[in-house]
């Protein structure tokens, strides 16, 4: 290992260790940063999740509770992102076992609820129109998706997880893991050129 | 070439992420993507997916997070002001037990003596010590059976 991943290991290393601190204190200005912090990874995540802007701003809410109440239970040894998902991904479970008795195998497939993708800004006219497009277009299909690639999809190329930490994240072991992103890869294939018939 | 190098190319080109795939791992993908053109299609049309869904453009309004940190700090001035009443209920319950402790012991020394004055058999003013310590509990106990209320609420339904 090179002195520069050192350092960054060393680095988070010893943040999370203050995080891991300030939470069993629970001190209030440690959370207003984080959730500052984690707003837009969070909500996004949520809403990939449920497939619902309303539920996911709900989830939200109640996640930050939940780290509040249970912060005590962060162990430093992991990073805050992987527990703060974990936390985030069993308040989607619970809520949805109180609404109707299913895993999050059965977390949505609602088609008529849009998944809320606001218009982009900037660029120029036809490449912009062309992305927004591809990107409505993606956005459609992950709605057509299973819960769990949606998951998959979101913590491993929006958040940048690696493969061990979305099967804490999940739970899950590594193989199930590789095989819902590539399913849910596959799967999404086809709606890069437009909705599959 | 058979469908399961296939079936692994694709695998490999879905996983390739933050972390770079092994070397052999690699060597290997580079050399089957040039020869297969499905492949390059697939890695191709993954990379504009992943683009896609990277673009996704999905934030937090800045109402959410602050009444999230409003709910947040709300919560942690309740559990604190929670923990501060447990302390205190706990430093309480501890004097109390202590307080009854030793006023026992001081009372057993005094009906010992008042016995001992009265020239009455051990047994009698043991009991009487019992009397006299189990008296208020019983007396509340009566009390309480009497008003019919210490289990009832306003509508003479019994609460879980």
């Amino acid at each position: 290992m090179n002195a520069t991943a050192c350092y960054f290991e060393s680095a988070m290393a010893q943040e999370s260790t203050e995080i891991a601190r300030g939470l069993r204190r629970r001190d209030p200005d440690l959370l207003d940063r984080l959730i500052e912090q984690y707003q837009h990874r969070l909500l996004r995540y949520l809403v990939h999740l449920t497939g619902r802007r309303e539920l996911a701003e709900d989830l939200f809410q109640e996640t930050w509770i939940r780290v509040l109440e249970r912060g005590h239970q962060f162990d430093d040894r992991y990073t805050f992102s992987t527990w703060l998902f974990a936390v985030a991904r069993n308040l989607t479970i619970d809520h949805m076992r109180r609404k109707q008795p299913a895993s999050l195998n059965g977390l949505l497939n609602d088609d008529d609820a849009p998944l809320d993708v606001p218009a982009t800004g900037q660029a120029s006219a036809f490449d912009m129109t062309l992305r927004r497009e591809q990107n409505e277009q993606i956005a459609a299909g992950m709605r057509h998706l299973p819960a769990e690639y949606r998951e998959a999809l979101v913590l491993r190329f929006q958040e940048g997880m690696s493969l061990e930490e979305i099967a804490g994240v999940a739970r899950v072991p590594l193989g199930t893991v590789k095989s819902r992103i590539y399913r849910g890869l596959s799967a999404l294939e086809p709606w890069l050129k437009g909705a599959p018939l | 070439m058979n469908i399961d190098v296939h079936e692994r190319a694709r695998n490999l080109i879905a996983l390739a992420g933050p972390e770079a795939l092994p070397g052999a791992d690699e060597t290997w993908l580079a050399a089957h993507m040039k020869a297969c053109e499905a492949c390059r299609a697939f890695a191709e049309n993954a990379h504009e997916t992943i683009l896609a869904l990277r673009a996704i453009p999905i934030a937090a309004d800045r109402s959410l997070v602050s009444t999230t940190q409003m709910r947040v700090r709300r919560r942690a001035l309740e559990l604190h002001r929670h923990r501060e009443r447990l302390w205190l209920v706990s430093v309480s319950c501890t004097a109390v037990t202590l307080g009854a402790l030793l006023s026992a012991v001081a009372l057993w020394r005094g009906f010992a003596w008042v016995g001992a004055q009265a020239q009455l058999a051990p047994a009698v003013w043991q009991v009487g010590f019992i009397v006299f310590c189990l008296t208020p509990a019983l007396v509340a106990g009566v009390l309480l059976l009497a008003r019919d209320t210490h289990l009832a609420d306003h509508t003479g339904s019994y609460e879980g």
